[in-house]
């Protein structure tokens, strides 16, 4: 279904895009554009719809109207299926409490990611030690999510999302539940991710995250975008 | 696949208690799934069960020796309509003696009078392959097997003396449901007995009506000497007999115990199976926003139920086969039957039918999850929905309970989903042990109104001495009477002269019982009309007014040979007995003068001893056999034994749904309870917090439940006593007392405590640093 890319690289496309909660209104009516190897912040006081935001984006629910185009592909035209299979090869995502799976060990909660794409289980979990080695916690791989740290948990969650090499990374408060320590090496760990060409929308209220990672900052307040700057801006 | 099978398997191996749960359920109701249905398999039609699994005659013929050969008995084999037969055997008929040193209390091991001795080489062959329960077949000569229902103490080592002298030594007992001979022994010592008559067994193509069987006779007696055929009895008297018979009517109670006890395993493996996946929405989400498929998520939870649910469906078959084994024995024993084989086919069934179950009861509840979009299933685990939940708490918060207590009522509010489902499981158990408990009773008292032993305990009756119709002289009627009247602990005694007569008009022969004395004593149970009270009135059954279609009110008029005498109808009795007519004593002395009575039924006085009343009597009166009136024999025990069984399995199955919902609720508000325990909570108050919350939901599945027992009760009940043919007696509905009602609504509590303590008390340990660390 992939059409083909244009030379400007546009990877995320929404077009006034609304979300409803019954009566609450989590989105009224964003327009963002991403290009690739972007790396946007989403700001914004709690509960002005980040986390909404950045689930239309990677397909995890569905737009009351407008549209999300990512990679071409218009997620509206996809079904439950569909988005699934659409998340898996394009989208890593980080959460802020890390959405392990419980019953696995560390290293087959990232390896799951890509067997699930086809890859066997000896080859993803490889490919998960790789992961594991570079993000320093190849001595965790047997543990289970429970006994790990918070900044232990969040690595395996990065390597999860970075094991089907996603075009886009998405961060929702990946630091949010870490202390100051554990925040800077996951900080730094998305930033080198950027450098090497990661696209990457890091959900945050922390500036000092924001500023470091990001090229360009998006401000909601209230489901609407109130602001956009580049970081130049913003120094 | 790889991913769905290693997540499924890993689960199915971490949650170790959750494997358990379902384990367990799953083969309990394994278990009970396989004893209801060979239940059902040997209920649903017992004689034609039975009858069809010795290869039963559908006809057994005697012919005269003397009028035609065994070639000749052998070709009749070939004639047209037959598919089977066996034989000839000889056959003769023996007069049993009285046994001579046996005293009045014990019984002879076959009664005095005439027998049917057919001598056959094996048990086996062809057709009626007969159930030899106890001994072995006879092996040479002097030896012989009798024909009883298995069941009872084994007659073996007993000998039965002939009235010309010769005796026989009983080492085996065997059952032919064809009633093929009251005894065998070995072809050659029937013939040394001096046979005189060759039985032939046969089956036919055509024999399920008594015309088809009447041609067929015909075809097999066909060109030979007139006078050849001696005898002959077509199964369908049989099957006709057992079937008015009272065994008969316990087969619809063991078919509800049957339905009601698979309806509620698979219920509560639904419950279950169900309750996981509602509890696994947050991991569901997870699992969506890693990338499975909504065909994924099922696969996995299916995988992850069906690992645990497929090795407990093989264990509890297997169990359930080994279980119902000797239950059914007992229970076919009740039913004068022989044990049927278990049938290997339920076996496949069960073991195809519970996975298949199991899985649609988790794909029907993971069908919402699936749909459900991946971000909304992740917070949907997170956070009680407000709101419900909230205003509640409120409330019991302001109330003087302990704080433990009132935040473990709360509790229920905040999921209600999770709460239906564990209400709905605790009604379920409660109903199944109220219907239970009320079916035992009824069947308790049906034995009772069927043996009247509530009203009298012993009967007396005057000893048969192998005559075919007993005459008893007034004379010593009248002796026999006034020393049983006089003995010691007599409170109520009733005469009666059971005899045979004739319907005139219909002209058919009638079971007549003439009845002297205080004979409202005897307790029959009066569904339309009134007892007698008074000269030529008279009580039947509906069977007999149905037959005869007569209501209460009319008159029919009786002979016994000489005058005739009318009586009315004046009252209906509950069992349906289609040629029984109890009549007062007057009547017989216009029909008969002179007649005594041939048995006394005896009402005891309170506290008297019946065991050493029963002997006292035999020794003061020879010429009766005075017996204890039932009292709760095989075919009663049966039900309460089932019963107990099933209710037992039933609030295991019950307890267990409650201690997989605490489970899971536990498992979900680990970090709530962690909290709950930084802020000062101890273990105590957590595990009473949740026990608490467990036994509301408890008290509300009693109030669903035992009213629906009640009613599933006033349902069932009569619509067993209906497939008899009987009539119902209110009586059989009126078991529900105020204290048995009090314990059913305890037992909810009682269950949902049960099922609820492990789970509470490992809440009340968890470490808050290991919960909150979690999160
Ligand atoms: N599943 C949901 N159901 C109902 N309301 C929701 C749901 N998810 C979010 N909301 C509401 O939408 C608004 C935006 O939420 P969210 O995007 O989570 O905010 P943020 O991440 O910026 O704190 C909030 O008012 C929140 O209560
Ligand atoms: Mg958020």
């Amino acid at each position: 279904m992939s059409t083909e890319q244009p030379p400007v690289q546009v990877v995320v496309s929404l077009d006034t895009v609304v979300k409803e909660y019954g009566a609450t209104t989590a989105l009224a009516g964003v327009s963002l554009e991403i290009a690739a190897g972007e790396s946007v912040a989403v700001m914004g006081p709690s509960g002005c719809g980040k986390s909404t935001l950045l689930n239309m984006i990677a397909g995890l629910d569905r737009p009351t109207s407008g549209s999300v185009i990512v990679q071409g592909e218009d997620l509206g035209h996809l079904n439950e299926t569909g988005l699934c299979l659409f998340r898996r090869r394009r989208v890593g995502m980080i959460f802020q409490f890390f959405n392990l799976l419980d019953d696995l060990p560390a290293l087959d909660n990232a390896a799951i990611a890509a067997q699930l794409t086809g890859v066997s289980a000896t080859q993803a979990r490889r490919r998960a030690l790789e992961l594991f080695d570079e993000l320093g916690i190849a001595d965790r791989r047997d543990t289970y999510p429970a006994l790990l740290s918070g900044g232990e948990r969040q690595r395996v969650a990065v390597a999860r999302a970075l094991m089907n090499r996603p075009s886009l990374m998405l961060a929702d408060e990946p630091t949010g539940a870490l202390d100051s320590h554990s925040a800077e090496q996951v900080m730094d760990l998305l930033i080198d991710l950027n450098q090497i060409g990661q696209t990457l929308v890091v959900v945050t209220h922390d500036e000092h995250l924001a500023t470091r990672c990001a090229s360009r900052v998006v401000r909601l307040s209230d489901g609407k975008m109130v602001g956009e700057q580049s970081v130049e801006q913003l120094l | 696949m790889s991913a769905v099978w290693a997540l499924s398997r890993a689960a199915a191996r971490r949650r170790r208690l959750q494997t358990t749960v379902i384990g367990i359920v799953t083969f309990v109701s394994a278990i009970t799934i396989v004893v209801a249905l060979e239940l059902f398999s040997a209920s649903s039609a017992p004689f034609e069960h039975a009858f069809a699994q010795q290869q039963g005659a559908e006809l057994v013929a005697a012919f005269d020796k003397a009028k035609v050969t065994d070639a000749q008995l052998v070709a009749t084999g070939a004639r047209p309509g037959v598919t089977a037969s066996a034989g000839p055997f000889p056959q003769v008929t023996v007069d049993i003696s009285q046994p001579s040193g046996a005293g009045p209390s014990r019984l002879p091991s076959v009664p005095p009078g005439p027998l049917t001795v057919v001598g056959r080489p094996s048990p086996g062959g062809r057709l009626d392959r007969v159930d030899l329960w106890s001994g072995h077949w006879p092996t040479g000569a002097g030896q012989v097997v009798v024909n009883r229902a298995p069941g009872g103490p084994s007659p073996v080592g007993s000998v039965i003396e002939l009235s010309d002298g010769q005796s026989l030594a009983v080492v085996g007992a065997a059952y032919s449901v064809s009633q093929s001979a009251g005894a065998w022994v070995t072809p050659a010592e029937a013939d040394a007995l001096g046979a005189k008559e060759s039985e032939m067994l046969y089956r036919f193509a055509d024999a399920t009506t008594s015309d088809q069987l009447r041609s067929d006779l015909t075809s097999v007696t066909g060109g030979l000497a007139p006078g050849a055929l001696a005898g002959s009895r077509s199964y369908l008297t049989l099957e006709r007999q057992y079937s008015t018979s009272v065994a008969q009517a316990y087969v619809p109670f063991l078919f509800a115990f049957g339905i009601l006890a698979l309806v509620v395993a698979v219920m509560m493996v639904a419950n279950v199976v169900s309750g996981t996946v509602v509890a696994g929405l947050r991991h569901i989400g997870i699992m969506k926003a890693v990338g499975y498929t909504p065909g994924q998520v099922g696969a996995v939870y299916l995988l992850m139920i069906l690992i645990p649910g497929a090795v407990a469906t093989l264990v509890g078959t297997l169990a359930g086969t080994l279980v119902s084994k000797p239950l059914l024995s007992t229970a076919t024993q009740g039913l004068g039957l022989p044990a049927p084989s278990v049938s290997p086919w339920l076996d496949v069934v069960v073991l195809a039918g519970l996975p298949v179950l199991v899985a649609l009861a988790a794909l029907a509840s993971a069908r919402r999850a699936k749909r459900l979009p991946a971000a909304r299933a992740i917070t949907a685990g997170a956070a009680p929905s407000a709101g419900h939940g909230l205003r509640a708490q409120r409330a019991l918060a302001s109330t003087a309970l302990p704080r433990a207590v009132s935040l473990g009522l709360g509790l229920p509010f905040a999921r209600p989903a999770r709460t239906a489902l564990t209400v709905a499981t605790l009604a379920l158990g409660v109903t199944a042990v109220t219907f239970a408990a009320g079916l035992t009773s009824s069947v308790i008292r049906y034995g009772q109104l069927q043996q009247r032993t509530s009203s009298v305990q012993v009967t007396a009756a005057v000893r048969h001495n192998g005559r075919s119709l007993l005459v008893v002289s007034a004379a010593s009627d009248q002796r026999t009477a006034e020393l049983l009247a006089s003995l010691p602990g007599t409170r109520t005694l009733t005469a009666e002269l059971q005899t045979v007569g004739e319907l005139v008009g219909p002209n058919v022969r009638i079971d007549l019982d003439f009845l002297r004395g205080d004979t409202s004593s005897l307790g029959y149970p009066i569904v339309n009309g009134h007892w007698i009270n008074g000269p030529g009135q008279a009580v039947v059954g509906p069977g007999f007014l149905k037959d005869h279609d007569l209501a209460v009110g009319d008159r029919v008029t009786l002979t016994m040979g000489g005058a005739p005498a009318t009586v009315t109808i004046v009252g209906e009795t509950w069992s349906y007995d289609p040629s029984g007519l109890m009549a007062d004593w007057h009547t017989a002395s216009v029909l008969d003068p002179g007649r005594g009575a041939t048995r006394y039924e005896i009402g005891l006085r309170p506290g008297t001893n019946l065991a050493s009343y029963i002997a006292r009597a035999n020794r003061a009166d020879p010429s009766v056999m005075v017996q204890a009136n039932g009292g709760l024999n095989g075919d009663e025990q049966l039900i309460p034994d089932f019963s107990t069984l099933f209710t037992v399995l039933l609030a295991i199955v019950a307890a267990l749904g409650v201690l997989n919902t605490v489970l899971l609720t536990i498992r979900e508000r680990r970090r709530d309870l962690g909290m709950l325990k930084s802020i000062g909570m101890t273990p105590r108050q957590v595990t009473v917090m949740m026990v608490t919350s467990a036994t509301a939901l408890g008290l509300i599945g009693s109030l669903i439940g035992v009213p629906a027992g009640i009613t599933v009760h006033r349902v069932v009940v009569p619509a067993m006593v209906h497939a008899t043919n009987a009539v119902l007696p209110s009586s059989l509905l009126d078991v529900w007392t105020a204290g048995l009602i009090a314990a059913l609504a305890l037992s909810g509590v009682v269950i949902a405590a049960v099922g609820a303590f492990v789970p509470a008390r490992n809440a009340g340990r968890l470490r808050v640093a290991a919960v909150l660390h979690n999160e």
